[in-house]
């Protein structure tokens, strides 16, 4: 079986990233991803702090990412990883798809992150049909409706902006205050057909066949609210996908992977990239900058086994 | 194989044997990044007709199917829906989608 120099698993910014420094540090690389390249950006109406692209959509600035990656004759292959083994100087990589399975010296984990979930009374029920992770998909059919945002964090507070343009009265309701940029906070809160809800917790989603309303109580002196609206779109903060590396020792208790500034993890020849390892500002130039330096470091691990 | 259609061109079709539809927009990321996938589809099954339909721009079609939102993909064999998937999909449930239509 072929080994390759580098697999890299993820095909987010991170994950490009460290595909295009690996390739031009003479690797063999393979990059594999479950879904499509782009990782969360994908769902990103607009990016304004990438430098030198000004404002661009998530989707064009990861096509741009993929196709850099594809002029460097990135191998790309659409896989789910289930498995990674740490043999030594070779590690084995399983993947669900016919039980696939690839060889590499050095593996760089870039699985970013998922959308996290609320867990309260109605939300499997309506999940789909009432209630939607993604605003640009799903927004369209909600013009001239009522509609809930959950959440206050930067994807909660730009996709309001967003949405609030096409509906007919959107409620954001948030645990704490709204935290994203300050500036967006602002322009939402001026918004005329908009309401937020501070410090209040979702109790329920409410509804026989169809959604019908949410249910939240203040944090600060438990009074019970209730909000009709047709859709409701959560965005609650985002979990790490590191179910399949879950069992080898480089996770914090959160599922996050722990590096150094080499992006090394504990296991020699396993780097982790992006969103998926512990830090504190989660962007797509971060995601870019540990992409680098884990090709970087790969490379050099890559090249004292080769000798 | 894969081809643009307007809703015109839908309902003049020959709509015999099996096929794929899906509802994009152009301001939908997922869609776009859906495009590689099928582009991955169409090599594996070059055989296999993937109609794409602007759902902005056929509303009286997207509304007489049923579409809510996009991307949606509509499995369809001798005109009639047998199977549908809704948002970004892994490419294997969508090259499962098409060998049931296939196996039924």
């Amino acid at each position: 079986m072929k080994c390759y120099d580098v697999i890299i698993v993820g095909a987010g910014p991170a994950g490009m990233t460290a595909a295009i420094y690996a390739v031009r540090a003479n690797m063999s690389v393979l990059m594999l991803d479950r879904l499509s390249p782009g990782g969360q950006i994908v769902n990103t109406n607009e990016i304004e702090n990438y430098p030198g692209s000004g404002a661009v959509s998530g989707a064009e600035l990861a096509i741009s990412m993929f196709e850099h990656t594809q002029e460097l004759g990135v191998e790309f292959d659409y896989k789910t990883v289930t498995s990674i083994v740490d043999n030594g100087e070779h590690k084995t990589v399983t993947c669900l798809e016919e039980s696939s399975t690839f060889n590499a010296h050095a593996v760089i984990l870039a699985t970013g992150t998922m959308p996290s979930k609320l867990e309260v009374s109605g939300e499997d029920r309506f999940s789909g049909s009432g209630i939607s992770w993604c605003a640009i998909c799903d927004g369209a059919q909600y013009r001239g409706k009522d509609v809930v945002v959950i959440g206050g964090g930067n994807s909660a507070v730009e996709e309001s902006l967003y949405l609030a343009g096409i509906v007919n009265s959107l409620a954001v309701v948030t645990l704490f205050d709204l935290t994203a940029d300050p500036k967006a906070c602002d322009k939402l809160r001026a918004m005329p057909n908009v309401t937020v809800y501070p410090y209040q917790d979702v109790l329920e989603f409410t509804g026989d066949s169809k959604l019908e309303g949410v249910k939240f109580k203040s944090t600060k002196d438990d009074t019970e609210h209730f909000v009709e609206c047709d859709g409701v779109f959560e965005y609650i903060g985002l979990k790490p996908s590191s179910e399949s590396f879950s069992n080898i020792g480089i996770i914090d208790e959160f599922g996050c992977i722990v590096v150094d500034d080499e992006m090394k993890t504990s296991l020699p020849g396993i780097f982790g990239a992006g969103d998926i390892n512990v830090k504190k500002l989660r962007q797509v130039v971060t995601a870019c900058s540990d992409g680098a330096i884990a090709a970087n470091s790969a490379a050099k691990y890559v090249e004292s086994l080769k000798g | 194989m894969i081809k643009e259609i307007n809703s015109e061109e839908f309902d003049a079709m020959d709509n015999s044997g099996a096929m794929l539809v899906e509802f994009y927009s152009k301001s939908c990321g997922p869609c776009k990044m859906l495009a590689f996938v099928l582009k991955a589809i169409a090599t594996l099954f070059p055989e296999f007709p993937i109609y794409t339909i602007d759902y902005d721009e056929n509303q009286e079609l997207k509304e007489r199917l049923e579409v809510k939102g996009f991307p949606t993909m509509l499995f369809m064999k001798e005109g009639k829906e047998v199977n549908r998937l809704e948002g970004l999909q892994q490419k294997p449930a969508i090259v499962c989608a098409i060998e049931e239509i296939y196996s039924n």
